[in-house]
């Protein structure tokens, strides 16, 4: 239709430049339109005034006929205009026969679904190719044929395309293409494809930023056909999980998992954690609308040490047209390297001897502890040696920031000297470690704290004068915080939890520390005698974190619950855990990703301090990779030249598996410490994920590097299109919009229709 | 009155006690720690005194001279109270001067987590008092036994003991073992007479010829009864501005008797 009125397709018009071929300046046609224009309304209006009518009779010509007839008549004389200055189009088109298109087919196993209709993607794909696209292009062109899916790979014929390549990097693929035809005379490339674009994360465009630019330096337009229904029908799928890559043994950690689902809302689906064939996790869910991200927590015990693969996915329901895409794995690795407390007591008190008895059942952490038992003497426990803390608190930062977590309890402020008080700082904001302070008679406000340098740790805002350490009753209870919290799970179910911490019982003491900071969580709250307090604090400073528990009477929790209730030890041992799991020894190791999909690069970074917890700037690092079928690599890692203490390395993980890297740092043939981390790598698996056709990142491919999207079904005008693109070997060829029917017409119209509207206002 | 206003009425008086009634549930509760009154000195340490029923209880009774109080009390309170100075003294336990006596016919005594004893060898439970015993020594109680002297009184007490644990051992202490040395270095040791000791001049009783430093412990190694078996440290505490009775006995005594509070408070 619209080649009948334009002459040329829309292609033509969208793609080419108004230019007018006449050697008269271009300026003047304004100039004379305007001025044409301005004569012929002077002149009616002239004409308008000499007219008088007659009395009793209303004149044939009023100023609205007057004026409309004004604007037919401008209309045609600037059409005219127009044309004596010979407007044209130009426009950039392919040489016949001098140019290349390239035709590239996904074949990954994602166009091997069947949507709607019940054939494959890939099958629309080869139909529209062999039923008149190909012989279309072939006219003019010469056409060469790809396959892409993680790679582009070069064919001679259609005939053995199979959707099985185990994924899809479209942006990789066009950018091989760009560079590998970098000297053939490509005028355009034709990709048919669904977009499922495996390098796309979460919510990511997909197509890298370097193909996109190697395709626009050619100049080369892309003209995407979309195969593939946007929507699954049925379909439950795991987008991404989060989950720490660490854990202490039989540490309870929490993993959010987060889905996607259609097709199945408001019913009920199994999420579940297993190990190899144990289940150390379920949960029931109810899913929520079609289409939403729905992320839920889920808690595990970590278990025993070892590097693992924990797989998280969610039952697939029976009818699911793709059940491949409901679990993801994840490496976690459990560590067992005991990490050891200093616990310094001013006087002998309850809870200092039931918080070493609950910590006494926990392997993972060891509390050192000096208690003043008299005013001279300090009775110390847990010491590796008998010169531990022989004379007293540390002073010397290598002595201190051995320790993973101090515990302070009922000690004044000034028992600690200015030097101890920065140290103590320094340990939290430094070197990372975790502060606990535990109320009491000295503590907190009662034991001038509030006066001290050490106030910014605290996570409240310590009330003014003393006096607030009472020996009275008060209850416990959880607050919203504490009760999404894994430190204060003392049972599974969240509900049963915090009936769990109402009932619990009485303390026997407690101090009011105050209102809580604001970067500071308050997980419980305890109240006494109508007044309601924090109870327990926590909260992030620097590089570690602080917490307050504002009593010293937890002990009652011990003595007054029933024999063989866990609550008190458990609170205790997740409290600690807590304090300690961040604080990071004096390696610690990164790794660029946790999963590889379908490649193998990954780069190894270890931080390094030393006994100071200064960065290490001339250590000898070393990362040993063990990995599946016996692999095994010693890397060197190199200093970074920015960051002193940064220290990186590159490995290929060529197998797919589990992976586990061990860093060492010595110096001076001190060791310095050691950290592993653990990577795998998956092939085929991404593939499953986003089956769905993505017609939105064709589009978006489409109109960035100047093509047109397609859609599978209508492809008849590609090859009369295609041919208008500025790369490979075209030429700017100029199209003269003179005799365009459309202008005839109206040169016959314009003038035709003011002939009768005169007529019919009897003025002709 | 009309039946309607009478029901009215009891309805009212109804919610009005099962508000009350509910109240006093919630703070009724809170029974230690809750008397806040000004002769109430609270404390972090009570020493807290035994009060068990005694096999011999009908020698006597409550009133009838010296021997007829009942054993538990047994030296008390003065040895309490003069424990409680040397304690307040040398160490930085914040204790309550004065002693609490404390039994097994109520939850009560969970509150008090160091429990001393004296006279076991009349003791006696019941299958409820043996419970709560059993309950409390197992979740971190800590119980010292003194004052029983000879074979005759060791079978006694172990009857009483073997009501509460059933199959735990007792086992000898030694030299070195922890409870001597967390705060003072008790290493030689002797035997510790009652006041008897000024008249007498024999540090023994009955046929208690040797003291016998013993103990039970928990699954985990812990010391949760210590045995002072032929010997009266009750009386050296109570006996010691005493011109008479020595000084080195009674030092002994204190010191055995702080390091077993200690121990009791970091173990």
């Amino acid at each position: 239709m619209f080649p009948l009125l334009f002459k040329y397709p829309s292609t033509v018009f969208a793609k080419g430049h108004l230019v007018f071929l006449s050697r008269w300046p271009v300026w003047l046609l304004p100039l004379l339109v305007v001025l044409a224009v301005v004569g012929l309304g002077a002149l009616i209006r002239y004409r308008l005034r000499q007219i008088k009518p007659y009395r009793n009779e209303t004149p044939a010509m009023t100023h609205r006929r007057a004026w409309s007839v004004w604007a037919l008549q401008s209309a045609l004389v600037t059409l005219i205009l127009l044309l004596l200055w010979q407007p044209a189009l130009s426009v950039a088109e392919l040489s016949s026969q001098q140019n290349i298109i390239a035709v590239v087919v996904d074949d990954s196993r994602s166009m091997a679904t069947a949507d709607a209709d019940g054939k494959p993607r890939v099958d629309g794909a080869l139909n529209a190719l062999r039923g008149g696209v190909l012989d279309g292009l072939n006219k003019r062109f010469h056409t060469r044929l790809y396959t892409l899916d993680s790679k582009l790979t070069k064919v001679d014929s259609l005939n053995g395309v199979v959707a099985s390549g185990s994924a899809t990097h479209l942006g990789d693929g066009l950018q091989q293409l760009a560079t590998e035809t970098a000297d053939l005379p490509v005028g355009a490339v034709v990709l048919l494809t669904d977009g499922s674009e495996n390098s796309a994360g979460l919510g990511g465009s997909g197509i890298s930023l370097a193909a996109m630019q190697a395709l626009r330096n050619r100049r080369l337009p892309v003209h995407t056909v979309a195969f593939g229904s946007e929507k699954p029908l049925h379909d439950l799928e795991m987008e991404d999980v989060s989950v720490a890559p660490n854990a202490v043994v039989n540490a309870r950690t929490i993993a959010s998992l987060t889905f996607v689902q259609h097709g199945y809302a408001n019913q009920q689906a199994t999420l579940t954690i297993r190990d190899g064939d144990r289940t150390l996790a379920a949960k029931s869910i109810t899913l929520q609308r079609d289409g939403v991200m729905q992320t839920e927590p889920l808690f595990f015990s970590a278990g025993e040490a070892g590097a693992r693969t924990l797989v998280f996915s969610v039952e697939p329901f029976a009818d699911e047209s793709n059940a491949k895409n409901n679990a993801l794995t994840r490496p976690v690795l459990v560590r067992d390297a005991k990490r050891r407390i200093l616990y310094v007591e001013g006087e002998p008190r309850w809870q200092f001897r039931f918080l070493r008895r609950a910590e006494e059942d926990d392997p993972s952490v060891q509390i050192v502890s000096m208690l003043r038992t008299s005013e001279n003497k300090i009775y110390r426990q847990g010491i590796s040696g008998p010169d531990e803390l022989a004379d007293g608190f540390p002073s010397k930062a290598e002595d201190l920031f051995a320790y993973s977590g101090i515990i302070i309890g009922s000690v004044a402020a000034d028992y600690f000297t200015p030097a101890q008080q920065e140290l103590i700082r320094e340990y939290v904001d430094r070197r990372g470690g975790g502060v606990l302070f535990l109320g009491g008679r000295q503590s907190l406000s009662d034991g001038g704290w509030t006066a001290s340098s050490l106030n910014e740790l605290m996570p409240t805002f310590l009330p003014a004068g003393t006096n607030h350490f009472k020996r009275n009753a008060a209850v416990v209870n959880l607050t919203d915080a504490g009760v999404a919290s894994p430190t204060t799970r003392l049972l599974e179910d969240p509900q049963k939890n915090a009936e769990r911490w109402r009932k619990l019982t009485y303390l026997a003491d407690f101090e009011d520390p105050g209102s809580a900071k604001p970067g500071a969580t308050v997980l419980a709250e305890m109240s006494s005698g109508g007044k309601r307090m924090p109870f327990l604090i926590t909260q992030n400073y620097g590089n570690g974190r602080t917490a307050i528990l504002a009593s010293g009477g937890t002990w009652r929790w011990q003595m007054s619950e029933a024999l063989g209730d866990p609550s008190h030890n458990l609170f205790f041992q997740q409290l600690l855990r807590w304090l300690v799991a961040d604080t990071p020894g004096a390696v610690s190791v990164n790794t660029s990703a946790r999963t590889l999909s379908d490649t193998g690069h990954i780069d190894i970074t270890a931080t390094v301090h030393d006994k100071q917890f200064q960065p290490a700037r001339d250590a000898h690092v070393i990362a040993h990779v063990t990995g599946p079928a016996g692999v095994d690599a010693a890397l060197e890692m190199k200093p970074s030249q920015e960051t002193p203490g940064l220290y990186s390395a590159s490995y290929t993980a060529e197998k797919a598996g589990p992976y586990l890297t061990e860093v060492t740092a010595t110096s001076d043939k001190d060791e310095l410490g050691r950290d592993t981390a653990t990577f795998q790598r998956e092939d085929g698996v991404a593939e499953a994920f986003h089956t769905e056709a993505n017609p939105k990142l064709l589009d978006q491919l489409a109109r960035d590097t100047g093509g047109s999207a397609w859609a599978g079904n209508n492809l008849k005008n590609l090859p009369r299109d295609i041919s208008y693109s500025e790369a490979g070997i075209s030429v700017r060829s100029i199209k003269e919009l003179w005799n365009m029917p459309i202008v005839l017409v109206l040169l016959l119209a314009l003038p035709l229709a003011e002939w009768l509207m005169r007529r019919k206002w009897g003025v002709v | 009155m009309k039946l309607s206003r009478i029901a009215l009425l009891a309805a009212l008086c109804g919610i009005v006690s099962a508000v009350g009634i509910r109240a006093w549930q919630r703070v009724g509760n809170f029974g230690f720690g809750s008397d806040d009154s000004p002769s109430n000195v609270k404390a972090e340490f009570y020493w807290s005194r035994l009060s068990y029923t005694s096999s011999l209880s009908s020698y006597g009774g409550y009133g009838g001279g010296y021997f007829g109080r009942s054993s538990w009390a047994r030296d008390y309170p003065k040895a309490d109270r003069q424990f409680l100075i040397a304690m307040h003294r040398l160490t930085r336990i914040d204790g309550r001067p004065y002693e609490q006596v404390v039994n097994l016919d109520s939850d009560d005594i969970f509150n008090y987590p160091w429990i001393y004893a004296v006279q076991v060898q009349t003791w006696s439970f019941t299958d409820a008092e043996a419970k709560r015993l059993h309950d409390y020594l197992l979740k971190g109680g800590f119980l010292m036994v003194d004052d029983f002297h000879g074979t005759e009184d060791w079978d006694n007490f172990m009857r009483g003991m073997r009501q509460v644990l059933r199959d735990s051992p007792v086992e000898d202490l030694q030299s070195n073992d922890e409870i001597f040395h967390t705060l003072y270095d008790v290493d030689d040791k002797m035997q510790i007479p009652g006041e008897h000791y000024i008249r007498t001049h024999r540090t023994y009783e009955k046929d208690g010829y040797q003291p016998k430093w013993r103990a039970i412990r928990d699954k985990d190694g812990r010391i949760m009864v210590a045995i002072c078996h032929n010997m009266h440290l009750g009386d050296a505490w109570e006996w010691a501005d005493d011109p008479y009775y020595p000084e080195p006995f009674a030092s002994m005594a204190f010191r055995v008797g702080l390091d077993y509070i200690l121990y009791g408070m970091t173990h």
